[in-house]
């Protein structure tokens, strides 16, 4: 293990066994660079949390100030008077159903394009990938227009199916790349005792795709859960979902132990939940072109 | 039914030994293709068809079902000649290329540093997730509290060490757009990381091998080897990240409404304006599709070249 740590050492005379880990100032350098970069991500973090415990008058002190008394008091305006546990349920019911929506429709269609040797499988796959290209931006207005004629504009529906619109290519993509990594030996094996090639399918490809089944029902729950512009311009003021809640922080003066309770309530499912899948978080969101 | 297109199915043929339920499961597939690509028709296709013939129109919003004047390309001549719109792209360029070019610069460098970490390296990985997984609602109103004049952060540190206090960042015409640039910075430099790290992990360790023992140097290894061999990685994140800019809305609304004087008006926020305050649906309309056939422009090369590289 040592022995591929190699401490900067030229010269071809080199002998494996004086390979030594020396205090290298390279890898040191790396080492400290690493600990500034992982500083640099949490401080935004750790500031949201610790000032979601603190007093209005802890909050307004000019210089930093770490001895305070923690409050619950902001977690009691944001669950009391906001009724913030509304928002998060508006945002767990829309990213449920969209997400179930999208496996149902998206697993199979993940399985037809890699297993089952459709026709134009290759262009029907590069345009499922563009789907996932097209911006919010550009369908928000003609989104906006078609819902109000359809009068699903405020409703759960109308931010649910915009959601299908990212969540559903993703869906497809991810599974394809899970089924792929499934050996084709056991669904011939079970083609050849007979069964159809739809129980092969739903028998046997499922199951043996069950955690990516479930890595890819939490990113897209993830992606559902974070969307602020669909959920913003096509729901109502019934359907407000956690995001949109906290936007509503943002004004003249803005309550910042608040407005940072309300952001840790948001955030803490979405960290446990994409933790617990991290091997796969970049493989989802590079829609499974990195395997780690 | 099944049997009839046997027969002028040349694919078909081609394997029928080693597959005997080929062209059943060729109807199955199309089954359980067709309800995803009727859904995505709905919910991509329909809106972006409508949104092509009704920028030809002139319409409000306020009055939906009222008439709606054919005018031809007018909408789309309008792109053409108007200065909020020019400055809008302008904008977009500096932020697509700035925030790009800073993640993907940085990134690449802390993956080098990850590379060579050995120790709490796992504990590493799962905190350099954090900010990709963070709402980016969440993102803007965290840097919002930070970058304050009066209470955030970093003014509370230049205080301690004896300056007058923060930069009214938000509310500066110059320090604005680099503000929305350092926020995307945060939250996105980490996946820059993990994508050019994970290229990193599949390069053939007897490559470093061969060039230590030839005495190559930290740089050289890294020129010779390490970036040659991560140009897919490398065009993978340029794609996503340039895409992603490109659509920048949230943190813009959030923070700045397009302001101060239009200093961070985005192509996304524009349109979300022209539609939404101006009720100008046609002109909206007809930015969505200029924004969409750029998109497509940009990624469709991209996209050709990866699935070539079977990266995607």
């Amino acid at each position: 293990m040592s022995a591929k740590v190699v401490s900067r050492q030229r010269g071809a005379g080199q002998h494996p066994a004086r390979r030594r880990r020396r205090r290298d100032p390279w890898v040191i350098g790396c080492y400290v660079a690493v600990a500034v970069f992982l500083v640099w991500v949490l401080v935004p973090i750790v500031q949201m949390v610790l000032t979601s415990f603190k007093s209005t008058y802890a909050i307004f002190q000019p210089t930093i100030h770490l001895n305070f008394a923690p409050t619950m008091a902001n977690y009691e305006t944001v669950f009391g008077k906001l009724d913030f546990l509304r928002n998060v349920l508006n945002s767990c019911l829309i990213a449920g159903v969209s997400t179930a929506i999208a496996l149902t429709l998206g697993v199979p269609a993940g399985y037809a394009l890699c297993r089952l040797n459709i026709r134009f499988e290759e262009a029907w796959a590069q345009g499922i990938l563009l789907a996932r290209m097209v911006p919010a931006v550009t369908l928000m207005v003609p989104m906006y227009v078609l819902m109000s004629k359809a009068s699903l504009l405020g409703s759960y529906w109308g931010v649910i199916l915009a959601h299908t619109s990212f969540e559903l290519p993703l869906v497809i993509w991810m599974m394809r790349s899970f089924f792929l990594d499934v050996p084709p030996a056991l669904e011939e094996a079970a083609m050849i005792d007979g069964a159809s090639r739809f129980r092969v399918f739903w028998q046997i490809a499922v199951p043996l795709t069950g955690p990516g089944i479930s890595v890819t029902a939490i990113l897209s729950i993830l992606l559902s859960w974070n969307e602020f512009l669909f959920a913003l311009v096509l729901g109502g003021r019934g359907t407000q979902t956690a995001p949109i809640a906290v936007s509503k922080f943002v004004g003249i003066n803005i309550d910042w132990g608040g407005s940072m309770a309300a952001a840790t309530i948001a955030l803490v499912p979405i960290f446990v939940m994409g933790l617990a899948v991290q091997k796969f978080l970049v493989r989802g969101l590079t829609m499974g072109a990195v395997k780690e | 039914m099944a049997a009839s297109s046997v027969t002028v199915d040349p694919g078909g043929r081609r394997q029928r030994r080693a597959f005997g339920h080929r062209v059943s499961g060729r109807l199955l597939g199309m089954g359980m293709l067709l309800p995803a690509a009727a859904m995505l028709t709905v919910v991509i296709i329909i809106p972006i068809v409508y949104s092509a013939v009704l920028s030809t129109a002139e319409w409000g919003l306020t009055d939906m079902n009222g008439d709606k004047p054919f005018v031809g390309f007018t909408n789309f001549e309008r792109l053409w000649s108007d200065p909020d719109i020019r400055k809008s792209l302008i904008n977009t360029f500096i932020f697509v290329v700035a925030s790009v070019g800073t993640e993907v610069a940085v990134g690449f460098v802390i993956a080098n540093a990850l590379f060579e970490v050995k120790i709490g390296k796992r504990f590493a990985n799962a905190l350099i997730l954090l900010p990709m997984m963070t709402t980016p609602v969440v993102t803007g109103l965290v840097w919002r509290y930070l970058l304050d004049p009066q209470f955030g952060l970093l003014s509370q540190v230049m205080r301690g060490a004896g300056s007058a206090g923060g930069m009214d960042w938000f509310g500066s015409q110059k320090l604005a757009l680099p503000a929305l640039i350092l926020i995307d910075f945060w939250q996105w430099t980490p996946f820059c990381v993990l994508v050019l790290h994970a290229g990193m992990l599949s390069i053939p360790e007897h490559l470093f091998e061969a060039a230590r023992i030839d005495g190559a140097s930290r740089i050289q290894i890294i020129k010779a080897i390490m970036i040659p061999a991560l140009v897919p990685q490398f065009l993978l994140v340029l794609l996503f990240r340039t895409m992603d800019t490109f659509r920048v809305f949230d943190t813009v609304f959030l923070l700045t409404k397009g302001g101060p004087a239009r200093a961070t008006e985005t192509v996304g926020f524009f349109n979300y304006k022209t539609g939404f305050e101006y009720f100008d649906m046609g002109y909206a309309m007809a930015q969505s599709i200029m924004m969409l056939v750029a998109i497509l422009l940009f990624s469709v090369p991209y996209i050709r070249l990866l699935r070539k590289r079977s990266m995607i």
